[in-house]
């Protein structure tokens, strides 16, 4: 990001639903991103019957 | 027939075709690999949902556990992936990935169609509605190969979404795609966590989880080709339909 883009995003902001959701959904996505990713794991090691 | 099994997937099916169609109709006006693309795998997530809504009604026969396998447990989700690396990567490693997944699916493909099949799991009568497996699969190194393609399209559909949001949330402009990348991001995610639940036991959450992420991810893509006006600011530099701008 460059200095301008940083500067305009501290000016600019989302409505405050969507400031405190956001963040929360995208963690929630990031975790479930490793929990699949590690179920996959699981799976190609033999520990569950796959697909 | 259980109603369940069969009423589901084929709502899935039903909701999966409309929304390929419609992801067509804009590639033909806008063109754009990744519409392509992505028409292709939502044709493919309709073509499972059939494939299953069939098994809930009849029970499996070859040709149908075939296409079901090949198109909804192996490579829906890889294609679709493949649809946001060309909206995401440069357009020369898209091209290559794109290559080796044309190669991989075609293989993939050979290896389904050329598979030696259980005939005691082909049976009309045989179908619970509460678990779809490969397990019918007999023949070596066929269903080893579906976890890389699902590993490959879920880091490049639920993490390519997930990036765009990061992109644009970062920058706080184009909320309308934050919110439909996270819509598509999550209805990615539901039928990985259904196939882990049915494994699990839990009957009928792969068909619940298919329709719900069939319906997110293509109210997301909606979501993220819609505008919504004075709520969300604009870039000038942010052309991409539904990605984040090329970095």
């Amino acid at each position: 990001m460059t200095d301008n883009d940083q500067r305009h995003a501290t000016e600019r902001k989302y409505p405050e639903l969507y400031e405190k959701l956001v963040p929360v959904a995208l963690g929630v996505i990031l975790v479930a991103i490793v929990v699949v990713l590690i179920i996959a794991a699981a799976i190609a090691l033999g520990l569950f019957s796959g697909k | 027939m259980n109603i369940l099994s069969t009423l589901l997937p084929f709502a899935s099916c039903c909701v999966s075709f409309v929304f390929a169609f419609l992801v067509f109709r804009r590639y033909l006006a806008r063109r754009g690999p990744h519409l392509l693309l992505w028409g292709i795998g939502m044709t493919m997530y309709g073509i499972g949902g059939f494939c299953e809504a069939y098994y809930g009604a009849f029970g499996w026969n070859p040709l149908v556990f075939r296409l079901w396998y090949l198109f909804g447990a192996m490579l829906v989700a890889a294609w679709l992936g493949q649809g946001t690396v060309y909206l995401l990567a440069k357009r020369k490693w898209a091209d290559i990935l794109m290559i080796v997944l044309g190669l991989a699916s075609v293989y993939g493909a050979f290896r389904v169609f050329g598979a030696q099949l259980d005939p005691a799991m082909m049976g009309s009568s045989l179908h619970t509605g509460s678990e779809l497996s490969g397990r019918a699969i007999t023949s070596g190194g066929v269903r080893s190969l579906t976890p890389f393609f699902n590993l490959y399209g879920t880091i490049t559909l639920v993490g390519g979404a997930a990036y765009s949001v990061w992109i644009f949330w970062r920058k706080r402009i184009l909320l309308h795609r934050v919110i439909g990348n996270i819509l598509i991001a999550v209805g990615a995610l539901l039928p990985a966590f259904g196939g882990a639940f049915s494994r699990f036991g839990i009957s009928g959450a792969l068909y619940i989880t298919e329709l719900l992420g069939a319906i997110l991810i293509f109210a997301g893509f909606i979501r993220a080709t819609t505008p919504m006006g004075a709520t969300s600011a604009t870039a000038p530099g942010a052309a991409t339909p539904t990605g984040a701008p090329k970095q």
